[in-house]
């Protein structure tokens, strides 16, 4: 009963001192914008970086034979109808939409060569055409040009690596490896663990920018990597490319039941590259305590604000009760004006936030300027930040604020309820 | 409403302070009383003590058979919501309240509806001169047109007890008589008990009965005379 009235003598209260309450409103609304801030150019971030380094690694999913991920061994290999299997899974209805492409790797390790030095190199034996649409080797090629499919004596190799062996785009080169034993074959058949050598031609550098990558890997055409490792039709992992990283454990399910009966081990990104959602997590926990001392210093603000406009309506708290109101009610008139005074700062920092947010969504945040000449030529990450802000972030970040604020505004709240009655009518 | 042997000390530290001493006193409906004393002297612990502001140390406060001294805190809230009316000294409104808003605040809270909350309230408005001034708030009206909503609001629900603490201690002389003409006229019209507190000769001489106390206790209690009972 009279809860109307007793709000709109809340917000009529708020505006007894305009500038104030607009001071404040703006000071909870700004916190609210760096949170929105902070945590759509966080999101932004991992989203790009997931990006990068999926796509430099294993994929958004990856499949490999079971055993692959903990021992690494190259005997470990998938039969290529897994690659089938998996494609069929992906084309269906519900998966269709997700999925932006799958690459058949051969993985190994082998000796390249030169006429001036030799190096340890990890083998990738791909598809080109798959390897494009997945990888972003291909992308990344500074000099000469990416495998082709008619191609099959050619080798990518990375700037380091190509630096210490000192070749150049059409010079040759010798990839020695020892072949594999794989799955079904006899311990005993010929060719197992004899060194196999061929000579390729440097058909193109690339650069990532990362040092593994770029002083360790080459790449050359499947057909070439399987007969070198003694391995046809067979492969050591399916990289799947996926258009939203958020779908990768739904995919990983879906893929785990299509090929239930393949003695396969399949993996998300997440659980492929623990390290890197490792660092994620870390980052996630430092921005929520970043977060913890904004809305701390959000709700210092309301209850600063609250809290002094109680202590100097003593009497009127008192007035209000000698009249008959309950102390319950004129609690609910306290959080009533909190309540107010939270929704105008948080649909300020909403426009704030929001508008912010947008701009950092299409233009994004340059940071070309910290780096400036210290800029490599081929990056991990971008040097222009773009945010990403899902609307759960957006509602569990007002809801956060909003509870925040209600929850703090209890104490002021009380602190009229409990006005000592004849005292607070002592004015003179 | 009746008071017997009423009491009450105030302790500060070690140090107290009797503010009523065995206070006995009967007042009938229709009654236009003043208390009277010079300051310190409990007029005001007195109209809280009758009101349900304050508790008594020790005695019985009778209001319609029902002894205050033994309701809860939200009984006493509902007690002075539906029978009694208060009117303070200064600052008596609801600063962000029109006139008209602060004089159904008490019909607002006790559920009455919109129609016949505003009804009431503009018909005692034209009865003591507030035509007009419904929707102005309590900064854009003078300290006697204030006390005047403050008497609306009071009168409003029909209470069986209107308090005023001084009402007039703020005013000009006019402007007292003014309230006063008010009170009186909404006394005789009305049959609206009032009971007020004053200092002010002036003020004390339109009083029917007047009541002097003097350090806690009942001194006089006189009914005076041109007055009609």
């Amino acid at each position: 009963m009279g809860a109307l009235l007793l709000v709109k003598i809340g917000w009529r209260n708020l505006w007894r001192s305009p500038g104030g309450t607009l001071l404040t409103a703006l000071a909870l609304g700004l916190g609210l914008t760096f949170v929105l801030i902070s945590l759509g150019l966080l999101d932004g971030s991992h989203e790009q970086m997931v990006r990068n380094r999926v796509r430099f690694g294993t994929g958004h999913v990856v499949i490999q034979a079971e055993g692959y991920q903990r021992t690494g061994s190259p005997e470990l290999l998938l039969p290529a109808e897994v690659v089938s299997a998996t494609e069929t899974f992906l084309a269906t209805d519900p998966m269709k939409r997700v999925s932006r492409g799958v690459s058949p790797r051969l993985l190994a390790s082998g000796l390249l060569t030169s006429a001036a030095n030799a190096d340890g190199v990890r083998i990738m034996g791909v598809i080109p055409k798959d390897e494009r649409a997945v990888s972003l080797i291909p992308q990344r090629i500074v000099e000469g040009s990416y495998l082709n499919d008619d191609q099959q004596s050619g080798v990518v190799i990375g700037a380091a690596l190509a630096r210490k062996l000192a070749v150049k785009v059409g010079g040759k080169v010798v990839l020695m490896i020892q072949a594999v034993q794989p799955p079904g074959k006899d311990a005993t058949d010929a060719g197992r663990g004899e060194m196999k050598s061929a000579l390729l031609r440097v058909s193109g550098i690339f650069r990532t920018g990362v040092q593994a990558i770029d002083a360790h890997i080459v790449q050359l055409p499947l057909s070439e990597a399987q007969s070198l490792l003694g391995a046809p039709d067979r492969i050591t992992q399916v990289a799947v490319l996926l258009e939203w990283e958020g779908d990768s454990l739904k995919v990983a399910q879906g893929l785990r039941k299509q090929l239930a009966g393949v003695p396969a081990e399949i993996f998300s990104w997440r659980e492929a590259m623990p390290s890197l959602a490792q660092i994620f997590l870390l980052e996630e926990a430092f921005n929520i305590v970043m977060n913890a001392v904004v809305l701390a210093m959000v709700g210092l603000g309301i209850l600063n604000t609250i809290l002094m406009r109680v202590l100097q309506r003593r009497f009127e708290f008192g007035l209000c009760l000698a009249l008959g109101l309950r102390p319950r009610q004129l609690a609910v008139m306290v959080i009533g004006e909190a309540l107010a005074l939270t929704v105008i700062s948080l649909a300020l920092g909403l426009v704030l936030g929001l508008g912010v947010e947008r701009y950092l969504a299409t233009t994004g945040l340059d940071l070309r300027w910290f780096f400036q000449s210290s800029l490599p030529a081929a990056l991990v990450f971008e040097p222009i930040l773009y945010s990403s802000l899902s609307l759960t972030r957006i509602v569990s970040s007002v809801g956060i604020v909003f509870l925040t604020a209600i929850a703090i505004s209890f104490y002021p709240a009380l602190k009229a309820a409990r006005t000592d009655l004849p005292g607070a009518l002592k004015v003179f | 409403m009746e008071l017997k042997d009423v009491r009450k000390t105030y302790r500060k530290g070690p140090i107290e302070v009797p503010a009523l001493r065995a206070i006995n006193l009967r007042i009938a409906p229709g009654e236009f009383l003043a208390i009277a004393g010079a300051s310190g002297s409990g007029k005001t612990t007195l109209l809280n003590i009758i009101g349900g502001l304050e508790r008594a140390d020790d005695g019985e406060v009778l209001v319609d058979g029902r002894d205050l001294q033994l309701l809860s805190s939200g009984e006493l809230a509902r007690v002075r919501l539906q029978r009694l009316g208060f009117i303070f000294q200064a600052y008596n409104l609801l600063p962000v309240l029109t006139a008209l808003e602060n004089a159904e605040f008490i019909l607002l809270l006790q559920g009455v509806p919109v129609e016949q909350r505003k009804e009431r309230v503009r018909k005692l408005f034209s009865e003591i001169g507030l035509a007009g001034l419904e929707n102005r708030r309590p900064g854009e009206l003078s300290g006697g047109q204030q006390q005047r909503v403050a008497v609306a609001r009071a009168m409003v629900t029909n209470p069986a007890l209107i308090l005023a603490d001084e009402p007039t201690a703020h005013l000009d002389s006019v402007t007292a008589t003014a309230l006063l003409d008010v009170m009186e006229q909404l006394n005789r019209a009305h049959g609206a008990t009032f009971v007020y507190a004053t200092h002010d000769p002036q003020v004390m001489e339109r009083a029917r009965r007047l009541i002097h106390l003097h350090d806690g206790q009942i001194e006089s209690d006189v009914v005076q005379t041109g007055h009609v009972l």
